[in-house]
């Protein structure tokens, strides 16, 4: 491993990376490759898989930001999360991967004017992606609560899938057998391998900037007993933070046209469903998602240890509390809608994070209430005793009948609304109005300075979007070393 | 798809002077409908005037007068049917536009309860239950389309009451009635009542209120369809306690079904004029609000409620129908508005 959290190799380099998720740890493997002298700065611990539990409450400690979840203001306000670790993201969410819907990306190469934006070549880069992460389905045995969505979807007809997911297996295993191929497995080792360096537990404080050209980038540690400022100078940067982050970080050095002006999320909401069996599988989250509503719609389930089930009930705790102590019969699941709000980032000097607001439209707020009792429709078909809606006041269901007082009930304003998919902070394209880089990810404005993560995407994509992000940020990354090569 | 059933010995029609009833019975009756049937008619309806014009139709139809929100009336309509050997009940009646709210639930919740007992005390052989879209709400997005199976949502009064018979109908059938339900949206065609002859003329004369652009989308059912699905749904054998949407192939943007109705009478030789009655959203908002307001303060405002209504999408997926039913709706949109006109014109209803 050439991660390290000290100091000690020359503050020089060609290239810094500034995070090292989806788009920062493919970025690193593409150009290092390439020849190119890469650094990788990242905020967060460098943690091997295995060494936490999966979806735990030491790795939400451990890999997130924030200890798992931060607030994005507004009416309901959203909570989101974000990865905050060597491989971001990839290494503590679903893992679950969905390729780019053509659909999406014929819409974002349209209305953004992104040049060079060919959906079968994205989806050939896909291809690689998912031979690299061994992108697969569960060979074996699926937990009981990932069957309890087929099964659900299955009796009503509502069409549904495996999403397959960046693991491996071992012959037949089942789906608590599956090893994470994350970014600390697959891109990040891919470019120590070709010489790229990274600093772990080093959070970037400023990019300075001097003519339109980012010169330095000044750094601090986050690791306790390490408190040496540094400051690194490089050719180029490439700001690979978040959709939360990255805007954030180019406001602070001065870049700000259409920066933060458009966080795309997909708004969900959830309830947890009570069997009379033990369905809970602490450790893992269900791999079948429902698509029958897609992509206004689609339905999956969400991690369940005793803790997300008992902050699950919390909405109405009062009727629903005693449920907790029944926590291995009960699973979380979740109803996502593509929104059409939008919501801002907004880096205030002198406070570390930034503020983030997101304003959930009327359709949205009423697709979020529609797809909660369709979710609970399916948890009633696939035999669940009781349904336990996310919201203040929500009613217990145990039959159709009830469902009627759940949907009267119901008021967005009153949901536990999160999200795990944030993007579009710094969207991409020649049509300047609406985009903050150009068809590569060079911010508008910088001669010096690339985005290459999730704030790329013009929209939200309507599906896990990692798959996303990573072909995108493995295109430009090839853009930018070709341009570069004799 | 397994073999139908044949028609039955005896076929009880609820509701049988509304719009619906009146073009099941015509259909029945004739010689050259497609389902058209043998066997008796035994049909309520609740005017006494649609008793003597049905009675003379026929001496196959026996008619009671009576009114469904009295347990009563239920009894006198199933009386003497024990003995048959085979007898279906289509249940029609319902109230969409009452006078008060009370009567949304008299009639369409009571009101089937009612018919559901006395259906099974009766031994009948199989129910249809006409309910309704209104149940399961409105599409939260105009994109979106009703599944075959959708949690109860209501829409106001009317659809809490077809939503409560809807409940009524499941509890039969675990008392082991064999009922199915049909759930037609905004149904069209001959027979139709007043307020439809209206949408024509505000079409024609181009003051049609289109809210917000016309692109919410509709599911719409011309009669003669809707007559098939019923049909199906009574002959086909199936599990009962099924529900099936019961709709045109496909649903229509409201600016589609304002330019079909256009070219429809253009082409029956009406002059029409532009289409100009386009209001913003909010004109739609405000209209459910004051539709909310009347509603809980037990009044009924028919135009407020359409209005309201009218900025939403309804659409509704029949795939279920074809395929549990075979059910195919053979009659287009222009069609069926040009067949609805050409009934209209034979009434010598100006429009």
């Amino acid at each position: 491993m050439t991660a390290t959290n000290e100091w000690t190799a020359t503050n020089e380099c060609e290239v810094l990376i500034i995070g090292s998720g989806a788009g920062g740890a493919t970025t690193a493997a593409i150009l290092a490759e390439a020849g190119h002298d890469v650094l990788i700065i990242e905020e967060g611990p460098w943690v091997d898989q295995g060494e936490v539990v999966p979806f735990s409450l030491e790795q939400m400690d451990r890999q997130y930001r924030s200890g798992g979840v931060t607030v994005a203001l507004g009416i309901p306000s959203i909570a989101y999360t974000e990865g905050r670790c060597a491989g971001g993201g990839t290494e503590v969410n679903s893992g679950l991967y969905r390729r780019p819907p053509e659909q999406a990306i014929a819409r974002w190469q349209r209305d953004y004017a992104i040049d060079d934006f060919d959906a079968g070549d994205l989806l050939s880069i896909c291809e690689e992606v998912e031979e690299q992460l061994t992108v697969q389905t569960v060979p074996g045995e699926h937990t009981r609560a990932s069957e309890i969505l087929r099964d659900g979807a299955a009796a009503l007809g509502w069409q549904h899938d495996e999403s397959p997911r960046w693991m491996s297996y071992p012959e037949g295993g089942r789906a608590v057998d599956g090893q994470r191929q994350s970014m600390t497995r697959t891109y990040l080792p891919r470019a120590f391998a070709a010489g790229a360096r990274m600093l772990t537990e080093h959070r970037l404080d400023r990019l300075v900037m001097s003519g339109g050209a980012a010169t330095s980038a000044q750094l601090s540690a986050t690791a306790t007993g390490v408190d040496q400022p540094t400051t690194i100078t490089f050719k180029s940067v490439f700001v690979c933070g978040g959709a939360i982050q990255t805007p954030a970080i180019l406001q602070r050095a001065g870049l700000r046209h259409r920066v933060g002006r458009t966080l795309a999320v997909h708004p969900t909401v959830k309830l947890a469903a009570r069997f009379d069996e033990n369905v809970n599988t602490p450790d893992d989250v269900p791999v079948f998602q429902v698509k029958e509503f897609a992509p206004g719609i689609s339905f999956g389930g969400s991690a369940s240890h005793p803790g997300l089930v008992a902050l699950s009930l919390t909405d109405n705790w009062r009727e629903f509390g005693a449920a907790v102590t029944a926590w291995p019969e009960l699973a979380i699941y979740y109803a996502a809608i593509t929104s059409q709000g939008r919501g801002w980032v907004q880096a205030i000097p002198g406070v570390r994070d930034p503020i983030v607001t997101y304003r959930l439209t009327k359709r949205d707020r009423a697709l979020l209430g529609q797809g909660l009792a369709r979710l609970a429709l399916l948890m009633l078909e696939a035999g669940a005793d009781e349904v336990y809606p996310s919201f203040k006041h929500a009613p217990l269901v145990r039959n159709r009948a009830d469902l009627a007082k759940m949907t009267a009930a119901f008021a967005a304003t009153r949901a536990s609304v999160m999200t795990v998919h944030l993007c579009s902070t710094a969207p991409m394209g020649e049509n300047h109005k609406r985009t903050a880089t150009n068809s590569f990810g060079k911010v508008h404005g910088a001669s010096n300075v690339w985005v290459n993560d999730a704030a790329l995407l013009p929209d939200a994509p309507g599906v896990n979007p990692q798959a996303s992000v990573m072909a995108i940020a493995i295109r430009n990354a090839r853009r930018f070393a070709d341009e570069r090569a004799g | 798809m397994t073999q139908q059933l044949a028609t039955p010995d005896v076929t009880v029609i609820t509701g049988a002077g509304g719009w619906l009833g009146t073009g099941l019975v015509a259909a029945f009756l004739s010689d050259d409908h497609e389902y058209q049937r043998a066997g008796r008619l035994r049909l309520l309806v609740r005017d006494p005037a649609d008793a003597v014009t049905l009675n003379a139709a026929s001496d196959r139809v026996e008619v009671v007068v009576g009114d469904i929100s009295r347990a009563d009336t239920a009894l006198d309509l199933f009386r003497g049917l024990h003995d048959v050997d085979s007898v279906d009940v289509i249940h029609t009646a319902g109230i969409i536009h009452p006078n008060k709210m009370a009567d949304f639930d008299a009639v369409n919740h009571q009101g089937t309860e009612h018919i559901l007992r006395a259906a099974e005390n009766a031994g009948i052989r199989r129910m249809v239950h006409v309910s309704s879209n209104s149940p399961f709400g409105t599409n939260a997005d105009v994109t979106d389309t009703f599944g075959h199976d959708e949690p109860f949502h209501p829409y106001f009064g009317y659809g809490r009451s077809k939503m409560d018979a809807e409940l009524r109908v499941h509890d039969a059938v675990d008392r082991g009635l064999n009922v199915v339900m049909v759930r037609p949206p905004w149904f069209y065609g001959p027979h139709q009542p007043a307020r439809q002859t209206t949408f024509f003329t505000l079409v024609r004369t181009g003051r049609f209120p289109v809210l917000g652009g016309g692109n919410q989308r509709r599911s719409m059912v011309f009669i003669d369809n809707l007559i098939e699905g019923i049909v199906r749904a009574e002959l086909t054998p199936t599990a009962p306690g099924l529900g099936w949407w019961i709709a045109d192939e496909r649903a229509y943007t409201v600016s589609e079904i304002v330019e079909t109705v256009g070219c429809a009478l253009t082409a029956e030789g009406y002059d029409v004029k532009a289409n100009r009655l386009k209001l913003p959203n909010v004109v739609g908002d405000i209209a459910e609000r004051v539709d909310a307001f009347f509603q809980r303060i037990d009044k009924y405002n028919q135009q407020f409620h359409v209005l309201g209504e009218m900025n939403k999408t309804i659409a509704v997926d029949i795939s279920a129908a074809q395929r549990d039913l075979g059910y195919s709706p053979d009659v287009s949109l222009s069609d069926g508005m040009r067949r609805s006109i050409q009934w209209c014109r034979e009434q010598g209803i100006e429009l």
